[in-house]
C-alpha cells in the first residue's frame, strides 16, 4: 500500500489520528504517574471506566431519553467514576495499614466487578445501542468517527492544558511533597487534579484500544523516555512523542499487515521502543552500565598494577 | 450431586485456594502482580496449545503458569536493573505478553475455538458443567476436584514452607543471613501463585482472579495483627463471601466472579469503615484522657 493510498482512505486516517492522539496525551500525562511510582493506577482507571461508561449510558438512555452512544457523555461518566476509584485507592492507602498496591487491587476489583454486574443488567434489559463486553475489553480502533476524534482531541487538550497551567504545582508535589505542603499548596487538591488529568488520559483511549491494554499506553512511553532525559519538561515531551510515534507506527503496521488487531500491535511497538531505550540509550541503559563498569574495572586494575598514568 | 450445590462448592473451594496464598502476597505488598500474572495466562495457553494442539490438555495449565512466572521474574529483573521506578516493570511486561497472545490467536489460531472473552471473564457454571460420575452416581463437577487438588497443594506448600515464607516476607535480609535462599523461596512461591491463578481462571476469569486472591486477605489484614488470625479470618471471609457472591450472581443471573468480587468489595469497605471509626474513637479517648490527666496535674 502506498502512503498516498493510506492517507486518502477515511477509515485509515481516522484510526491513525485517533491512536496518535491517545498515545500523545497518555504519554505526556503518564510521565507523572511514572514519577509518582504509581504507573499501575492507570490499570485501575481503565477497569473503573467500565462501570463509569455503563452508568453514563444508562443515565443518557433513562433520564435524557437520548441515544446512549454520545462519546462526550460516556467519557464524562468514565472520568467521574475513574477519579472516584483513584481517590478510593489512595484514600485507603493513606488512612489504613493497607499498602497502595493492595488498595489499588481492591479498587480495581470492586469497580470492575460492579461494571460486570451492570453490564449484565443492561444486557437483560431492552436498551437501544447497547454493546457487548468484548467492545470494552479489547476496544475497536476502526470505529473511530469524526465526532469521537474531535471529542478525544478536545478532552485531551483540556487535560494537557491543566497540566501546563499547574506545571509548577505538579512538579513540586511529585518531587518534593513535603516542601510543597510547607509552601502552603493543598496536597489533596493538587493530587486530585493531577490524578484527574491521568484519568482523562486513560479514559479517552479505552474505546479504541480496550481497558485491558490501556495501561501500556500510560506506562511504556514514560519508561522509555526516562532513559533518554534528566529533566521533567524533556521527559514529558519525549514521552508524548514516543506515545504518538509508537501509536502511529503500530496503527500503520496493523493496517498494512491486514488482519492484525490495532491495540496489541501498538503495545508491541511501544514495548520495542522501550526495549531499545533500556538496552542502548547513551545516558542510562544496560549497555552503558556494562561499559562503565568495565571501564572502571580496567582503570582500577591499571592503578593497582602500577601501569598506565602515574596520576 | 445437585448442580447448584456442586457449583457453589466449586466457588468456595476456588475462593479458598486463591485466598490462602493471597495472604502472603498482601503482606509482601505485591498485590498488583496478581493482575499482571493473570493476564499472562492467555499467551501461556496459546503457546501451550501450539505445542499440544489440544485444548483439554493439562499441559496448558503448566504452560500458562510458566507464562505467569515469566511476568513475575521478568518484572523483578527489570526492577533490579535500577533503570525503572515504582510499579512500572509489571505494567511494562504484562501488556506486551498479552498483546503477543492476542496477535497469535488472531493470526495463527483463528479457526480454533479459543475464546479470549471466556479466558478473561470466565464462567463458573461452564466450569461446573462437566460432572464426575463414579459408579453411575454424580459426585459433583470434575473441576471441583481439580480445584480441591490445587487447594491441597497450596495448603501443603504453605504448611511446609510456613516459617521460611514468614521470615522472607517480613525480613528478607535476616532470612538471607540465616542461610535461607530468598530468591529460591520467592520463585517457588510465585510459581505456586501462578499455578493457582491459572487453575482458577476457568472458574473466575483472568480479570477477577485478583479479587479472589487479594480482597479477602486485605480485609482480614485490616482486622488482625497476628499471622494465624490473619489466615483464619481470610479463610472465613473467602468461603462466606464465595457463597454470598454466588447467591447474588444467581439472583441477578450474572457472572459468579462478578458477584463474588462485588461482595468481597462490600465486606472490605465495611471492614475499612469499621477500623476507621474504631481509630477515631480511640483518638478521642486518648484526647479525653490527656486532658483529664493535665487537669488533675494542675
Amino acid at each position: 500500500m502506498s502512503l498516498l493510498e493510506f492517507f486518502t482512505n477515511h477509515t485509515y486516517r481516522m484510526v491513525l489520528a485517533g491512536t496518535v492522539t491517545i498515545g500523545f496525551v497518555a504519554g505526556a500525562l503518564g510521565s507523572f504517574a511514572y514519577l509518582r511510582k504509581q504507573s499501575l493506577i492507570s490499570d485501575v482507571i481503565a477497569h473503573a471506566a467500565l462501570p463509569g461508561t455503563l452508568l453514563a449510558f444508562l443515565a443518557a438512555v433513562l433520564l435524557a431519553g437520548t441515544g446512549g452512544r454520545n462519546m462526550l457523555g460516556l467519557i464524562a461518566g468514565a472520568v467521574v467514576v475513574g477519579t472516584i476509584a483513584v481517590l478510593f485507592a489512595n484514600g485507603v492507602a493513606r488512612t489504613s495499614k493497607i499498602s497502595i498496591d493492595t488498595a489499588m487491587a481492591v479498587s480495581l476489583t470492586i469497580f470492575f466487578g460492579a461494571g460486570m454486574l451492570l453490564l449484565r443488567i443492561i444486557a437483560n434489559g431492552e436498551f437501544p445501542g447497547k454493546g457487548g463486553i468484548q467492545d470494552y475489553l479489547f476496544g475497536n480502533a476502526s470505529v473511530i468517527t469524526i465526532a469521537d476524534l474531535i471529542t478525544s482531541l478536545t478532552v485531551g487538550a483540556v487535560a494537557l492544558a491543566l497540566m501546563l497551567l499547574f506545571w509548577k504545582e505538579f512538579a513540586l508535589r511529585t518531587f518534593d511533597p513535603d516542601h510543597s505542603s510547607v509552601l502552603g499548596f493543598s496536597a489533596r487538591a493538587i493530587d486530585t487534579l493531577m490524578f484527574t488529568t491521568i484519568v482523562i488520559a486513560t479514559v479517552i483511549g479505552v474505546k479504541a484500544v480496550g481497558l485491558v491494554l490501556m495501561v501500556a499506553f500510560v506506562v511504556t512511553p514514560p519508561a522509555a523516555a526516562r532513559q533518554w532525559t534528566r529533566t521533567l519538561p524533556g521527559m514529558v515531551t519525549l514521552s508524548a512523542v514516543f506515545g504518538a510515534l509508537g501509536s502511529g507506527v503500530g496503527a500503520y503496521l496493523s493496517i498494512v499487515l491486514g488482519n492484525v488487531p490495532t491495540g496489541p500491535l501498538i503495545v508491541l511497538t511501544l514495548f520495542a521502543l522501550f526495549l531499545v531505550s533500556l538496552l542502548a540509550s547513551p545516558r542510562r541503559s544496560i549497555v552503558t552500565a556494562v561499559l562503565t563498569r568495565r571501564r572502571a574495572r580496567a582503570a582500577l586494575k591499571r592503578e593497582l598494577t602500577g601501569k598506565g598514568s602515574a596520576a | 450431586m445437585n448442580f447448584v450445590l456442586g457449583t457453589a462448592l466449586l466457588a468456595v473451594v476456588t475462593a479458598l485456594a486463591c485466598a490462602l496464598p493471597g495472604t502472603f502476597i498482601v503482606l509482601r505488598k505485591n498485590s498488583m502482580l496478581v493482575d499482571a500474572i493473570s493476564h499472562a495466562v492467555l499467551p501461556g495457553i496459546v503457546v501451550g496449545y501450539f505445542f499440544t494442539q489440544d485444548l483439554e490438555s493439562p499441559l496448558l495449565i503448566v504452560g500458562a503458569a510458566l507464562a505467569g512466572l515469566v511476568v513475575a521474574v521478568g518484572s523483578e529483573w527489570l526492577g533490579r536493573t535500577g533503570l525503572l521506578t515504582g510499579d512500572a516493570p509489571q505494567g511494562l511486561v504484562f501488556p506486551a505478553l498479552f498483546s503477543a497472545g492476542v496477535i497469535l490467536v488472531t493470526a495463527k489460531f483463528a479457526n480454533v475455538h479459543l475464546d479470549t472473552h471466556a479466558v478473561l471473564v470466565g464462567d463458573l457454571n461452564l466450569a461446573a458443567w462437566e460432572q464426575l460420575t463414579v459408579g453411575g452416581v454424580s459426585i459433583g463437577p470434575t473441576y471441583l476436584y481439580v480445584m480441591l487438588a490445587v487447594l491441597a497443594l497450596n495448603c501443603a506448600f504453605l504448611g511446609a514452607g510456613y516459617s521460611r515464607l514468614k521470615v522472607t516476607t517480613f525480613d528478607p535480609q535476616f532470612a538471607g543471613s540465616l542461610g535461607i535462599r530468598v530468591g529460591l523461596v520467592n520463585t517457588a512461591f510465585m510459581f505456586v501463585v501462578s499455578l493457582t491463578v491459572t487453575a482458577a481462571f476457568h472458574a473466575a476469569g483472568a480479570i477477577l482472579v485478583i479479587a479472589l486472591m487479594i480482597v479477602p486477605p486485605a480485609t482480614a489484614y485490616l482486622l488482625s495483627r497476628r499471622l494465624p488470625v490473619l489466615f483464619a479470618l481470610t479463610a472465613v471471609i473467602a468461603a462466606g463471601g464465595a457463597l454470598a457472591g454466588f447467591w447474588i450472581a444467581y439472583e441477578l443471573d450474572a457472572a459468579t466472579s462478578a458477584g463474588m468480587a462485588v461482595f468481597y468489595g462490600l465486606v472490605f469497605v465495611v471492614g475499612y469503615l469499621g477500623t476507621r471509626i474504631e481509630q477515631r474513637r480511640r483518638h478521642r479517648l486518648h484526647a479525653v484522657r490527656a486532658v483529664s490527666t493535665a487537669q488533675s496535674a494542675s
